[in-house]
């Protein structure tokens, strides 16, 4: 550890104005700051400061996430792996690339981006396109708007939907089947694969009359995108991200009541067109939706009546 | 008295012993109490003796006006400050002195309630309290909850439901009343203070007896371990840092807290578990525990980020601000709205600033646009006035 303090001090003098690496000097910052933690004191009151921090923070949405992952990399297989690394290349790419421009620091939001982009990815999606879409939506998402915490919408919302509406056919043709044991943890498969035949979702099902088992989504062995399949990872997670209170439950609480609200509405009135409210609750992107996006700090309203109605908001359109 | 010169300045020390009386003149108090009557002799008695000081406004935490009538007075014997003395500590001997004052209190008031706000209204001292206040029908005792910051005057006012529109509210604490039983009963001025000298960089935290301009150096020799630690009048949260230039123990010091500065760089400090350090949000371990150490430094623990609306802040802020808001408003040189989101009401507690994990100071930034606000305010007045002048030169 020493010895690593020792060679950052050495290579620093590079990155400072006039060293021949200057411009990167947000890189050298970043890496130095992952090991070291700054150690700045306050200037005035109040002279104590929470240990919380940005990179801390972040984390915890990463950890809450591991649930989700793990689901993924079950039923879906080494690919996911690979295009995770994809994501971070191309979103980090983009927000180095921009802290260099700017001259400012790299933000940690794009670990959150690049992990959760994948995750909202059919599993078969090919790898030009995770690139595409993680680029553009952190430079669209988030960088136009000048950056964290100024950005409108979720960059890797931005991303997923410049993607469906960029190549539709692409993307409905990625889903692939689920595996049933753990025969995929170290198997590369994709839409080529025989073994992994490309398949409906439940919801593309359920337009046809058939309805997939609820312990299947539950478990997660649905077809589906990789980190939104297994209802069970996602509350195990989302529910360490709102004892964290990290994530609010305002958001989650009131999009999860009207959306069930209203699903049970429906089914009640046409219970052979729609599944149970728990049914629809557990199936597509809902849950994840709910617990990983819409509870982004700072796409969502601030105010705590303005979190009631955009939950509600967000649970009604969503059914 | 002894007198110890200390670069270009000379510090008295130990003078506490010796207690004068004051200069109070005869003739002048007479007068007086024929204009004024016996409340403003009280009144007049307590500014010429250095007791007055003790009083603020609480909304605005000003010298209230010797001539006013509040529409309560509070007074409080807590302070939620951690490593500050709590005044019923302070009071254990001295309770005789404190109903007297209490009393003394009353007769400069015309009928406005006093709100005594105590610790724990069902504790044997409060009990204790109560029997020497027996019959005292002015006075009504209030618990609240034990929680920074409502030992705050403005933040108790509005706990007690005292409107800020309607006349002020005077409040004052423990040593105050001390300050005003020994001006109006001994007429002695008020020159000792009970200060706690506390902090992590202190051998061990007391409570110690000093008179205005009691030099530091002799409390920081004595108490203080820490080879440059950081020296703050006052608590952590609101103090002021004690630079190299400061001698003495100020008028209206109540504790010396001492921190020691962040010494060296943690090695991947974000992902360790956090049993050893207690925070807001419940990102580390030790929100999973009822007790842990920790080892406050003046550490910035992280590094400046743009606000990500976590709303810590707000959950946070004891005036009902929206902190956030008001950044961002100053982000953008928006003074007008800062000032209509509220910006005066600010308690300057410095939660926010406390709880924010992107480190923004947002209470230095508050007190920035009150400043920018007042100039602003000055030079309209200022311009108005010399439009006035001009017009009337012209006619």
């Amino acid at each position: 550890v020493r010895g690593l303090l020792h060679l950052f001090g050495k290579v620093r003098p590079a990155f400072e104005e006039g060293g021949k690496l200057r411009p990167f000097r947000p890189v050298y910052e970043a890496m130095e700051n992952f090991f070291f933690a700054p150690s700045t004191a306050t200037l005035a009151a109040p002279h104590v400061r929470d240990p919380i921090n940005l990179k801390r923070f972040m984390s915890m949405v990463i950890i809450a996430l591991v649930p989700c992952i793990a689901a993924g990399f079950f039923f879906f297989g080494l690919r996911f792996a690979f295009m995770i690394a994809v994501s971070y290349a191309a979103g980090g790419a983009v927000e180095v690339l921009f802290a260099m421009v700017r001259k400012e620091q790299i933000n940690e939001g794009f670990l959150v981006t690049g992990m959760l982009f994948p995750m909202i990815l059919a599993p078969g999606t090919p790898f030009w396109m995770v690139a595409l879409g993680a680029a553009f939506g952190v430079f669209v998402g988030k960088e136009v708007f000048g950056g964290t915490g100024r950005n409108l919408f979720n960059p890797a919302l931005v991303g997923r939907c410049f993607l469906a509406l960029a190549y539709p056919k692409a993307m409905s043709a990625s889903w692939l089947k689920p595996a049933a044991d753990f025969s995929r943890l170290f198997h590369y498969v994709d839409a080529s694969n025989v073994d992994a035949v490309t398949t409906a979702t439940p919801l593309a099902l359920a337009k046809q009359g058939e309805f997939a088992s609820l312990a299947h989504m539950i478990m997660g062995s649905v077809a589906g995108s990789i980190g939104e399949t297994s209802a069970l990872a996602i509350i195990v997670g989302g529910t360490f991200l709102l004892l964290t209170r990290v994530a609010n439950w305002r958001i989650v609480a009131s999009i999860l009541a009207s959306f069930a609200a209203l699903a049970a509405i429906l089914h009640h009135a046409q219970p052979d067109r729609f599944g149970s409210a728990l049914w629809h609750l557990s199936a597509g992107g809902l849950l994840f939706g709910a617990f990983f996006m819409a509870t982004d700090p700072v796409t969502s309203p601030s105010t705590n009546a303005g979190k009631w109605l955009y939950g509600a908001v967000i649970g009604r359109s969503r059914s | 008295v002894r007198l110890e010169a200390v670069q270009d300045h000379i510090v008295l020390e130990d003078l506490a012993k010796e207690q004068e009386h004051a200069d109070v003149d005869e003739q002048e108090i007479q007068h007086i109490s024929r204009k004024l009557g016996s409340a403003g002799i009280k009144r007049y008695k307590l500014l010429m003796l250095g007791a007055w000081q003790f009083l603020y406004d609480a909304h605005t935490g000003a010298l209230p006006d010797p001539l006013g009538t509040p529409q309560a007075l509070i007074v409080s014997t807590i302070s939620l400050e951690p490593f500050t003395a709590r005044g019923d500590a302070q009071l254990h001997t001295r309770l005789l002195n404190f109903t007297r004052g209490l009393e003394h209190l009353q007769s400069l008031l015309e009928y406005q309630p006093i709100y005594l706000v105590i610790p724990n209204i069902k504790s044997e001292f409060a009990d204790l309290i109560r029997n020497h206040i027996r019959g005292y029908a002015w006075v009504k005792m209030v618990e609240i909850p034990l929680t920074y910051p409502y030992d705050d005057f403005a933040v108790l006012a509005r706990a007690l439901e005292l409107p800020r529109s309607k006349r002020p509210v005077w409040a004052m604490r423990t040593e105050g009343v001390l300050a005003i039983d020994r001006a109006l009963t001994l007429s002695k001025p008020c020159l000792v203070r009970v200060i706690s000298v506390g902090g992590t960089g202190v051998v061990s935290p007391s409570h110690v007896k000093v008179m205005t301009g009691y030099p530091l150096k002799a409390i920081i020799d004595k108490h203080v371990f820490e080879h440059t630690p950081r020296v703050i009048d006052g608590g952590i949260m609101t103090g002021e840092t004690l630079g190299t230039k400061a001698l003495g123990v100020g008028a209206e010091c109540r504790g010396i807290t001492v921190l020691s500065e962040p010494k060296g760089r943690e090695f991947l400090g974000f992902v360790r578990p956090g049993s050893d350090r207690g925070s807001y949000s419940a990102c580390f371990l030790s929100a999973l525990m009822k007790k842990f150490n920790e080892r406050l430094t003046t550490a910035m623990r992280g590094e400046g980020r743009p606000c990500i609306s976590c709303n810590f802040c707000e959950e946070v802020c004891p005036a009902g601000l929206m902190p956030h808001l008001l950044h961002k408003y100053m982000h953008r040189d928006l003074l007008e709205e800062t000032s209509r989101a509220g910006v005066d009401l600010c308690v300057s507690c410095g939660l926010c600033s406390y709880v924010c994990p992107s480190k923004i100071d947002l209470h230095a930034q508050f007190m920035e646009a009150r400043r920018l606000i007042e100039e602003e305010k000055k030079e309209i007045a200022e311009s108005k006035s010399h439009s006035e002048a001009a017009k009337e030169v012209a006619a």
